[in-house]
């Protein structure tokens, strides 16, 4: 308590300038989410650490101006933390209040609680970021922290030693950390983050034709997936993602009704059996935080995991929007039929026609049903017209008034959700049931193995239902610029400068610059391999390790894997500790001396600490019988010729003076 | 050389009676080749023991009375012009002696003080810019009345650091001064000396090959140490002090005729070296050895 209370001063303490400085950097890390003005104080709280530290002022802002502070600062934050949302409102508290501490720190115990904080400052920054470059940087915050506690614990001790001992801990630390990482139940989470208000990216779920070019322009990641099975052919490589029933003549979006139905379905737990049928493709898919609850997946897709809804337009949902990277497995059976458990409402759904707009194309589509009444040969001659004379661009005209008029009669240039949006209105035009669907194409296979999908992959498809069939995919793009499919985005626009060319410095533009390239490529591996074996380690994961160690699991084998590996942390930390642990060495001269000494308890003779041999020796002949005055006097003497002479001690004089101390114990006795 | 050094012993202990640790003291502090200072109150003998001190080990001496009024000329000698000579040529004060009895050494104004105490470090005399070295040996026994005696300027910290060892003598026992009056006469007969110098220089060289083990010097280190960390101790041990218990209780084991230290040496040269240097206040000087006696008793002296 006193040694809490005991006041400490900032001049030239190199403590409290590390920690201002770390606590400076953590702040600075969450600038996105914390307040600028919060950054302000936490600025001058640093400031005025510094000028204590080189003496340039001396003087300490008064605790009853901090309680002041303190509290206008406290009302502003209430006010304005209710827009800002519980956790990200406790975060800037958190920082606010830790710039107020470093202003007002003067005792030890200021100076341990700013440490605590900044410590827990460094996890809430991982809330946020869970990379590897985010990760590496505050598990260095987190060493310069503890740093600047060494520096205080011990202020005399050199800077570097302090650093060499913290880097020892930090490297004995580890394989408990990992082993612990491993081995420990992964719980679900007792509490569930609040939600912060996090900005969508990716897909968005209405399409009016013109959104997806934006898109293709950004090089962001969209997705990562590893194939444990074969990889298929990338005209096969279509991602479901989204699935827009609703059409009003211009925008495609989601249908209410059909958002209803899944609501109810999902009250019920009646989920999309996936009936397999033929070969599997096996993958794993790691996921980019997007805000919004698609995931990504090939026709026909299943997922075990608990989080996901299984659809039945075929999508992988997750229950929560990604707000982190999320790893999940998937089968999918691309042989599979898309027609099971198809009612009456499906079948309504994607036959509402929106009662205006586009009258040219209703007309052209009245004529050329009458020439080709039968649906295979209509959808061939409106694939054929396609064909023909359409070209794909992603510099489209705008279409405003009647979008599929202007594309088919006018301008006869588009892309993918051009097409797509064209192509199902004409089917629902002729009474074919027809939909969107967005997702991805295609994915590029990178040397590590996995396939990276891009935002620039993004794409739109037109699904019909046919009745003897099911569901039909078409692709109206792959009719119009069969590149785009084939080979990506890149070959079917390589003419076009406009590919990414507003952003100067986005991948594509530099495959040029191979080591650059390859530079990033490497990062990007390594990036892969932490989201997937270190934030993708969850129970499932857990799981297969068990069973890859134990064969079978059974509570039996867990539990002796478990005692095993707190076995092997007790030898690990006893190989770190020994030398404190451990009684030292038993068989020197000193030990068994005492040892002997301690015999003469009987005797009533009780070594005090300072007493010398000889002293002993004279206690003990003033109290003893004459028998033990020789043992213990052989002893003496043999213990001073092992200890203090110049002569190295002999192991027949050290075995003498053990006989010598188990004679005494027998005199004892 | 035990045997001249325990002869020693037995002669000054005819002169001196009843104080045998004392002499031993005194003489292991001339072996470990430090200086002495004797502190009591006036009668209890301090003169003798150096005048025996002197005589038994064969060295030439001269005494000092330091009064108010003694000048550093008085003590380190002048130049002066010699009229048959034509110039000027230097007369050695009584420092110039193997051995020098400083005594009431705190009744000398600290100009003195100081001049002797420069001399005694140095082993040297620099007078008109020019050196005289001083004879080989050099000890320097210096006496002090206890401060509260009228009259007297105490000697500052850094200068008790000078001397080796800082002991008291004491009332003799009832027993020993019984013996003293009755052997009134014998103590006129001058002592014989048992050494030569050379024998003397070869004994103290003989001091450094006493062995100390490891043990031992953690032993003292975890003395020291304690003096540096506790808060009971005004002044901590420094690292002069840490070399001078160490040589002196070489010197100690050597009387003791051992060819390696024990503990026990440690602590028999403890108090004479280490309290004086602990205490705080020079107005202090009593009979107290107790933050040294504190110091031993909080050390483990065997680990």
């Amino acid at each position: 308590m006193k040694q809490a209370r005991k006041s400490v001063s900032s001049v030239n303490n190199k403590a409290h300038l590390a920690l201002s400085f770390s606590l400076f950097v953590i702040g600075a890390s969450l600038f996105q989410q914390v307040q600028g003005w919060i950054l302000f104080l936490l600025t001058c709280g640093v400031s005025m650490r510094v000028a204590l530290y080189f003496k340039w002022n001396r003087n300490l802002l008064s605790i009853r101006t901090l309680n002041l502070l303190a509290l206008l600062c406290a009302i502003v934050l209430a006010y304005v933390g209710i827009e800002l949302g519980l956790l990200l409102a406790m975060i800037n508290l958190l920082v606010m209040a830790s710039a107020l501490k470093l202003m007002l720190l003067r005792t030890n115990r200021d100076y341990f609680q700013l440490v605590a904080t900044s410590l827990f400052l460094c996890a809430c920054g991982l809330i946020f970021q869970q990379g590897i470059a985010v990760s590496l940087f505050y598990y260095v915050m987190a060493m310069s922290i503890l740093w600047s506690l060494a520096m205080h614990v011990s202020p005399s001790l050199s800077l570097s030693f302090q650093l060499k001992t913290l880097l020892k801990l930090f490297t004995q630390a580890l394989p408990i950390g990992a082993m612990l990482f491993l081995i420990l139940p992964q719980i679900e989470p007792l509490w569930r983050m609040p939600t912060g208000k996090g900005t969508e990216t990716g897909l968005s779920e209405t399409v009016t034709p013109g959104d997806i070019a934006e898109l293709s322009k950004s090089d962001d990641l969209a997705f990562r997936a590893t194939f444990q099975s074969d990889i298929p052919q990338i005209r096969e490589r279509y991602w479901r993602a989204i699935v827009l029933e609703k059409f009003d003549g211009r925008t495609w979006s989601i249908h209410p009704n059909r958002l209803r139905f899944r609501q109810r379905l999902k009250f019920a737990r009646q989920p999309k059996p996936v009936i397999p049928v033929g070969p599997a493709w096996e993958y794993e898919v790691i996921a980019e935080p997007s805000n919004q609850q698609w995931l990504f997946s090939l026709d026909t897709a299943q997922s075990n995991s608990s989080q996901i809804w299984q659809s039945h337009t075929y999508q992988l949902i997750k229950n929560q929007p990604l707000q982190s990277r999320f790893k999940y497995l998937v089968e999918s059976y691309p042989e599979a039929p898309l027609n099971n458990a198809l009612n009456y409402f499906d079948i309504q759904l994607n036959k509402e026609l929106p009662e205006q707009f586009n009258p040219r194309t209703r007309e052209w589509v009245r004529k050329l049903r009458e020439k080709h009444p039968d649906n295979t040969a209509f959808i061939t001659a409106v694939l054929t017209y396609f064909r023909d004379d359409f070209r794909y661009t992603l510099k489209p005209e705008l279409m405003v008034a009647h979008p599929v008029d202007e594309l088919l009669f006018d301008h006869k240039a588009g892309f993918c959700s051009h097409y797509a949006s064209a192509f199902a209105y004409i089917m629902r035009l002729v009474g074919i049931p027809a939909r969107m669907v967005t997702g991805y194409h295609g994915g590029v296979l990178e040397e590590a193995g996995y396939m990276s999908v891009r935002q620039y992959d993004a794409h739109a498809w037109t699904e019909i239902w046919l009745d003897d069939q099911g569901w039909q995919r078409v692709d109206p793009t792959a009719v119009v610029s069969p590149e785009r499919i084939a080979f990506g985005l890149q070959q079917a626009v390589a003419y076009e400068e406009s590919f990414t060319a507003d952003a100067p410095f986005g991948l594509v533009q530099l495959r040029d610059l191979a080591w650059l390239n390859n530079l990033r490529q490497t990062f990007e591996d390594i990036d892969y391999l932490w989201s997937r074996w270190v934030l993708g380690f969850d129970r499932s994961s857990q799981q297969d390790l068990f069973k890859n160690l134990l064969g079978e699991v059974t509570p039996q084998r867990l539990s002796y894997l478990s005692l095993s590996v707190l076995f092997i942390m007790g030898v690990l930390l006893s190989i770190y500790n020994y030398k404190a642990w451990w009684p030292q060495n038993n068989n020197t001269p000193i030990k068994q001396y005492l040892r002997g000494v301690s015999y003469l308890n009987k005797w009533g003779i009780t070594r005090e600490q300072w007493q010398g041999p000889n002293d002993t020796l004279v206690l003990v002949n003033q109290k003893c019988p004459d028998n033990v005055q020789q043992r213990f006097g052989v002893l003496t003497k043999l213990f001073i010729a092992l200890e203090y002479q110049k002569s190295p001690a002999s192991k027949e004089q050290l075995q003498a003076l053990r006989l010598e101390v188990k004679k005494l114990k027998a005199l004892a006795k | 050389m035990h045997n001249m050094l325990s002869q020693a012993i037995t002669q000054i202990s005819q002169h001196i009676i009843g104080k045998e640790s004392q002499i031993k003291l005194a003489l292991s502090c001339l072996l470990a080749n430090g200086h002495l200072l004797i502190e009591d109150l006036p009668g209890m003998g301090k003169t003798s023991l150096s005048h025996a001190l002197a005589q038994v080990l064969g060295l030439n001496f001269s005494r000092i009375q330091f009064t108010s009024d003694l000048l550093p000329a008085d003590v380190l000698g002048v130049t002066i012009f010699d009229n048959q000579q034509q110039q000027f040529c230097f007369h050695q004060g009584p420092i110039f002696s193997q051995l020098v009895l400083a005594d009431e050494i705190n009744r000398a104004s600290p100009k003195t003080q100081s001049a002797l105490l420069e001399a005694m470090e140095e082993k040297q005399v620099s007078l008109d810019g020019k050196t005289y070295q001083l004879p080989k040996p050099f000890f320097v026994i210096a006496t002090q009345n206890p401060t509260h005696q009228s009259g007297t300027y105490p000697l500052p910290e850094s200068q008790l650091d000078r001397f080796l060892m800082r002991i008291q003598l004491g009332f003799p026992s009832l027993e020993a001064e019984k013996r003293i009056l009755q052997q009134s006469t014998v103590q006129d007969k001058p002592l014989k000396a048992v050494m030569t110098v050379e024998e003397l220089e070869k004994i103290q060289q003989s001091v450094n090959d006493i062995h100390v083990s490891e043990n031992i010097i953690d032993y003292l280190l975890r003395l020291v140490t304690l003096s540096r960390e506790s808060t009971d101790y005004p002044n901590s041990l420094s690292p002069r002090a840490s070399k001078a218990l160490l040589h002196a209780s070489k010197a100690w084991a050597l009387i003791e005729d051992r060819d390696y230290v024990i503990p026990e040496d440690i602590q028999a040269v403890f108090t004479p070296i280490a309290e004086h240097r602990l205490r705080h206040s020079i107005g202090d000087i009593g009979n107290s050895s107790t933050l040294s006696q504190q110091l031993l008793q909080q050390v483990d002296a065997l680990i």
